[in-house]
């Protein structure tokens, strides 16, 4: 195992990663031991009503940290417990949003935390079966969570009357093979059917018919290894971390062109600044930082000059970017923006999954429409051209948020950085490393 | 429930609950476009063509093609919003597509073509390299492939995999590399892969047998019958300077619902073959109508069990009644095959109705491979089980491709005991309490059961468990031949005459025949030595088939009877009166009159080819 | 003489029972035959689709879609190295040219003339505060530097490499890796595959 690169220890808004970087805490003994893990696993089975748990949940305020950020005790209440028939959760460790490792962070430090929110959620709305959705190229986390697993199963705390209680909780694996899409919560649940992963129309929502038909609750990896806490300190301590509309902590990874690249906990609210200058350092070599993206690719771009924005929800949809998954990608003044928007335009055109008309003939379209620009072919009907197509990835255009993403790459970076652009397509030069930063 | 009332464009209307925005819009002339849409398969919204304004809703547009109607739902099809999203859709799918009107069949009954003028920008800004790939790809002999042309609408994947429950058809690699293409580079196998053509709404999917052969404009086209199986589908038959050039499918809920058989759409060129039979001819010497029924009266008249009469399976009622006659007067004791009929006898009473298999709890197929006896029907119980729950039992000795779907039982009899089994089924858990009507469809298992035990074993089951029965007869008009009492299978050896109306006998004409007596449309081996009357096709012939559920159905053939050709029923009845028998009808109706059989509704709409989507 | 080995097929027809709908057992069908024979080939994956009683098309469509299936032979090893946004900006290019000329081949999938390695370029496999960073033979490497890939290229010629943590976490953990092949049982005979 690597270094740790992130929060870890005791401080007083390491929520999650409060006992991150004690020896062997991937085992069941010192999980329980030493991290207080599956009391709330104890609680929640033997002491509490479903319905009371996810109040619990409703309480803490608690926002999905996959990237939508749909409040979860809200999501949980979705899954009627008492219909006839199978229910699944089904957790989404598809993490492949570019700039985002908080899940990988979390599956190979403490994968029993992962099992019991699990089991607590699974509970909690009724389902039996849990099936984990993990990413192909995640070989040592799929290790890790399944040994841990098996530890829980050996235990008695996966199975058919886990921790004696009649209620048969079960957690399965199914591994991905290489493709964002299935992050798509739709798209997702096709690949677990063994499709084509490619996004379905909603409605039905898959609350009502998911996995293979049946009620499902989709929840990210890092919402749920949050709930044992909320369990056993309770919704309203939760709530007190954070803002009002975004309260508790989340993890953000902060990587590119800073000094200390790394899964940080922050609390929500803190500002933008504290979390790359203070936690991961600054830029690096004496540069200065030019743009960053604050929630994965998919998030529009903010400026140096927009640095104290603050980390909450509601704070950066006013600066009209959004929260996304919590992948802080950091860019400092060497590189050149339109380089790096093409390189991300050539992600969402390779991982668009080609059933809907814009993303499919839109993500290519602008690519090719970067290339000519970028050897020098540029000219104003380029640059109409990439803001025609981003204007036809958005607002509803596509059936699911990959085509909105590759046209907010394209509308944010432009809006910020028109001169770059315009230095590209109009002048045919480069002023990146030359001149001080503008915008 | 009640209908719901919504407003589309300021339209007020009332449509019932659960009808898509793009259906209502319908209703009221409004034509929303669409791509990947197509009301017999489940909407996906993956075309993104048909986004609509709607309130109360969200802020932006949304697919009506996924989108019920809500009361009081105010939907608008030309805000500003609605209207660019049509445009850039279009602009978008037009990016790749080839330049290629002036050479693709698709032109003038293409909706992209269409929809592009109604709805698209009126120039282009697109400038640059278009993605290209390798074409045409030939996915069968019969249907030609166009990858660059295809907007991947994935109705044809869709169809496959939804209504035809098989997935030799798939979609390859991701994003905009995507492609359509069969298994592996093979070709298609399967009968129901020609209906891939209707649906594609651009020229990607193409028949190779209409290949570069006319604009819709300069043919015209008839609603009709197909007459290869006793199914009945609608078809609509194009018809250009006289010759039968491409079948495609008329959408009939009663029976098909929009799809054919491979059979039915490309065995037609037998039509046009330039070696068709044009005069009657007398042993190889051309020679007049009068002359040619004069010796085929001579030649069978008074033979008795010396005469062999071979029918085909598409005999139309209006000749079966008039064969019926001969047989009874001056034909009698002649033995009489009919071809392609299955064994089993006559219906006591009404039989099932094709489309009571959509409300059918249980489907039980007996002794029959649906698939090739009676495809389209085969596609009706596929939709039965998988869209509205049925549940299926098939007993068949060999697999049949319903045992797809997992949940099938499907119980291996030994060829022979069919009637056994069914007998026990009255005990399956299925049938216990069954929820609803069951559908009992039996075959003949071509000739290995007992049909006589097998029909009784079923009509008791139907008894028992509340279900109906269809009888599988496979002859396109076997019911009719029945009905007339010519649907017989005597042996035909030992015969010294043989009048064969349509192709002779598939076990070939018996060698003890020293007189043949030919209608037919093709000249075969032996006819230099025959008396031959040239027949009309199934495209030319007036008449009505009824089909495997009893319905009477009249043929519309789309190319008039040409002198010197003349139709079936003509020559029966020349011929009827050369063998001395009084006959007097002026034309079709008055037999068909005469057989209580009702003359047909006046045109029925044709099918709207030129005008939005050529087969929505 | 089949594409896969007997033991395989018989693995992957013992997988649609693990699932709640037999089409699932797809991808981890897939996955085994490609571990057994480095890529997917159209028997192979004929193979599959008869032992799931699937038809070829599908799996040739499922398989198609997802990255992680070679349907062309690849090296021996591959290299998957990431040059998404955060990789990029901390020197990912630089790694790939380093591999090309280190394992001598101009392009993504191209099979070194020995045939033991390639390499691809990949979007973000999610260590991004360990960029640059590959995925190679199963695990992450962090941190690279033309050196460390000298030493991975030497090291997949001669010596094994080191379990990691997880592998000795799943070999003392419980359940075995792979089930193990039942005895075959009497199963309903459905049609022909």
């Amino acid at each position: 195992m690597p270094e740790l690169r992130g929060s870890h220890g005791d401080s007083p808004t390491n929520v999650l990663t409060r006992w991150f970087g004690t020896p062997d805490l991937h085992t069941l003994d010192v999980y329980e031991s030493k991290a207080g893990g599956y009391a709330a696993l104890r609680k929640a089975l033997l002491d509490m009503a479903p319905a009371d748990i996810t109040n619990e949940v409703k309480t803490s305020g608690l926002r999905g940290r996959g990237g939508a950020g749909f409040a979860t005790g809200t999501k949980w209440s979705f899954i009627n417990r008492d219909s006839p028939g199978p229910k699944y959760v089904v957790i989404n460790a598809d993490e492949s949003e570019p700039g985002t490792s908080k899940d990988r962070y979390i599956l190979e430090n403490s994968p029993h935390m992962l099992v019991e929110g699990i089991l607590i959620a699974a509970y909690a709305v009724g389902a039996n079966q849990a099936w984990v959705y993990i990413r192909g190229e995640y070989d040592e986390p799929y290790r890790m969570l399944s040994a841990a697993i098996e530890e829980a199963r050996a235990k008695g705390y996966v199975g058919p009357k886990p921790m004696g209680k009649d209620f048969p909780l079960d957690i399965r694996l199914y591994r991905g093979h290489g493709a964002y899409i299935c992050g798509e919560e739709t798209a997702l649940l096709e690949s677990l059917e063994g499709k084509r992963a490619q996004p379905r129309s909603r409605p039905p929502f898959p609350a009502v018919k998911g996995a293979w038909g049946r009620p499902t609750l989709l929840n990210n990896v890092e919402t749920l290894v949050t709930v044992p806490w909320i369990i056993n300190h309770g919704g309203a301590a939760y709530a007190k971390f954070g803002t009002d509309k975004s309260p508790g902590t989340r993890l953000m990874s902060v990587s590119g062109n800073v000094n200390k690249p790394g899964v940080y906990e922050v609390e929500l609210g803190q500002t933008f600044r504290h979390v790359i200058v203070d936690l991961a350092g600054g830029i690096a070599g004496g540069h200065d930082l030019k743009v960053f993206w604050p929630g994965g690719s998919s998030a529009p771009v903010l400026p140096a000059s927009m640095l104290d924005t603050k980390t909450d929800m509601e704070s950066l949809a006013a600066a009209r970017s959004m929260g996304g998954s919590g992948g802080v990608i950091v860019m400092d003044d060497q590189h050149c923006i339109v380089r790096a928007a093409y390189r991300l335009l050539k992600f969402y055109a390779r991982e668009s999954c080609g059933k809907c008309t814009p993303c499919r003939i839109g993500g290519d379209w602008a690519v090719r429409t970067y290339e000519r620009i970028l050897a020098n072919e540029g000219s104003q009907v380029e640059i109409d051209t990439l803001l025609r197509v981003s204007d036809g990835l958005q607002n509803g255009r596509c059936l699911c948020g990959l085509g909105d993403s590759a046209g907010w790459v394209i509308d944010s970076t432009f809006r910020h950085f028109r001169e770059e652009y315009e230095d590209h397509a109009l002048r045919h030069e480069c002023n990146v490393g030359k001149v001080a930063t503008s915008a | 429930m009640p209908d719901i009332n919504l407003t589309i464009d300021g339209h007020k209307l009332s449509v019932p609950a659960g009808t898509l925005i793009v259906e209502a819009a319908k209703t009221v002339g409004i034509e929303i476009p669409v791509f990947c849409y197509h009301h017999k398969l489940d909407p996906v919204g993956a075309c993104r063509l048909c986004l609509v304004d709607f309130s109360p809703g969200p802020p932006r547009p949304q697919t009506a093609c996924t989108t019920p109607v809500s009361e009081g739902m105010v939907v608008r099809t030309q805000s500003s919003m609605a209207v660019q999203a049509r445009a850039d859709i279009l602009e978008f799918e037009l990016a790749n597509h080839p330049l290629d009107c002036p050479v693709c069949d698709k032109g003038g009954e293409c909706p992209l073509q269409d929809f592009t003028f109604r709805h698209g920008y009126p120039t282009s800004r697109i400038d640059g390299p278009r993605l290209h790939f390798k074409k045409p790809i030939p996915l069968s002999d019969k249907i030609a492939l166009d990858r660059e042309r295809c907007v991947l609408c994935y109705r044809c994947t869709r169809y496959y995999d939804e209504i035809a429950w098989e997935q030799e058809l798939t979609t390859d690699e991701r994003g905009v590399q995507s492609f359509i293409t069969s298994q592996f580079d093979q070709p298609l196998q399967s009968i129901f892969s020609g209906n891939i053509i209707d649906l594609c709404p651009v020229g990607a999917l193409t028949s190779r047998v209409w290949r570069f052969e006319s604009r819709p404009w300069d043919m015209t086209h008839t609603a009709t019958i197909c007459s290869k199986c006793s199914v009945g589908c609608s078809v609509t038959q194009w018809q250009r300077r006289g010759q039968l050039v491409r079948v495609t499918s008329h959408e009939n809920d009663e029976i098909d619902e929009g799809w054919i058989c491979d059979r039915g759409r490309f065995d037609y060129t037998d039509v046009n073959d330039p070696a068709r039979l044009r005069t009657p001819t007398i042993r190889g010497t051309r020679s007049t109508w009068s002359d040619a029924i004069t010796a085929v009266a001579v030649g069978i008249k008074g033979k008795g069990a010396k005469l062999g009469v071979s029918l085909p399976q598409d005999i139309t009622n209006e000749e079966a009644f008039l064969f019926r006659r001969l047989l009874d007067g001056p034909l009698k004791g002649a033995k009489v095959k009919m071809h392609g009929r299955s064994a089993i006898p006559a219906p006591a009473g009404p039989t099932m109705r094709i489309k009571e298999i959509d409300d059918a709890r249980v489907i039980v197929i007996v002794a029959s491979d649906i698939e090739t006896d009676v495809p389209i029907i085969d596609l009706r119980v596929k939709k039965a089980v998988s869209k509205r729950s049925a549940k299926l039992i098939v007993v068949y000795p060999d697999g049949v491709d319903l045992d797809r779907n997992p949940q099938t039982v499907h119980i291996r009899n030994q060829k022979g005991a069919a009637a056994a089994e069914v007998r026990k089924l009255a005990s399956h858990e299925l049938l216990t309490n069954p929820g609803g009507p069951v559908a009992i469809l039996f075959g003949d298992g071509h000739g290995s059961e007992d049909i006589n035990d097998l029909a009784k074993a079923c009509g008791d089951l139907a008894e028992k468990v509340g279900g109906k029965e269809m009888p599988l007869y496979r002859a396109t008009n076997e019911r009719g031949a029945l009905a007339a009492g010519v649907a017989r299978w005597d042996k035909l050896d030992g015969v010294d005459a043989l009048l064969s109306w349509g192709p002779p006998p598939t076990a070939g004409v018996p060698r003890s025949v020293t007189f043949i007596a030919a209608w037919d449309h093709l000249p075969r081996p032996g006819y230099e030595k025959a008396v031959v009357l040239p027949a009309t096709t199934f495209a030319e012939r007036q008449g009505s088939y009824t089909n495997v559920e009893g319905l009477v159905q009249f043929l519309r053939p789309p190319i008039p009877v040409r002198s010197p050709l003349k139709d079936g029923w003509e020559v029966l009845c020349e011929l009827a009166i050369a063998l001395g028998v009084k006959v007097d009808y002026a034309g079709i109706f008055p037999i068909q009159r005469e057989l209580a059989i009702q003359p047909p509704d006046p045109e029925p709409e044709p099918t709207p080819v030129l005008i939005g989507p050529a087969h929505p | 003489m089949t594409a896969l080995s007997v033991h395989i097929l018989d693995e992957i027809r013992e997988l649609p029972g693990k699932y709640p709908q037999p089409r699932s057992a797809v991808m981890p069908a897939l996955d085994l035959a490609q571990e057994e024979l480095g890529h997917l080939t159209p028997e192979a994956m004929t193979e599959v689709a008869a032992a799931l009683e699937l038809d070829p098309g599908y799996v040739e469509g499922v398989a198609t879609f997802y990255s992680l299936f070679h349907l062309e032979p690849i090296g021996k090893h591959h290299f998957y190295v990431c040059t998404n946004l955060s990789c990029a900006l901390r020197g990912a290019n630089e790694i790939i040219d380093h591999v090309k000329q280190e394992i001598g081949v101009k392009e993504p999938d191209e099979v070194s003339v020995d045939g033991m390695f390639s390499y691809e370029e990949v979007e973000c496999l999610g260590a991004c505060e360990f960029a640059p960073m590959m995925r190679f033979e199963h695990r992450y490497h962090y941190d690279l530097t033309p050196a460390k890939i000298d030493q991975l290229i030497a090291a997949s010629k001669g010596e094994k490499l080191l379990p990691t943590r997880g592998e000795v976490a799943r070999s003392a953990g419980g359940a075995a890796e792979k089930p193990k092949p039942k005895p075959r049982t009497a199963r309903k005979k459905k049609a022909d595959a």
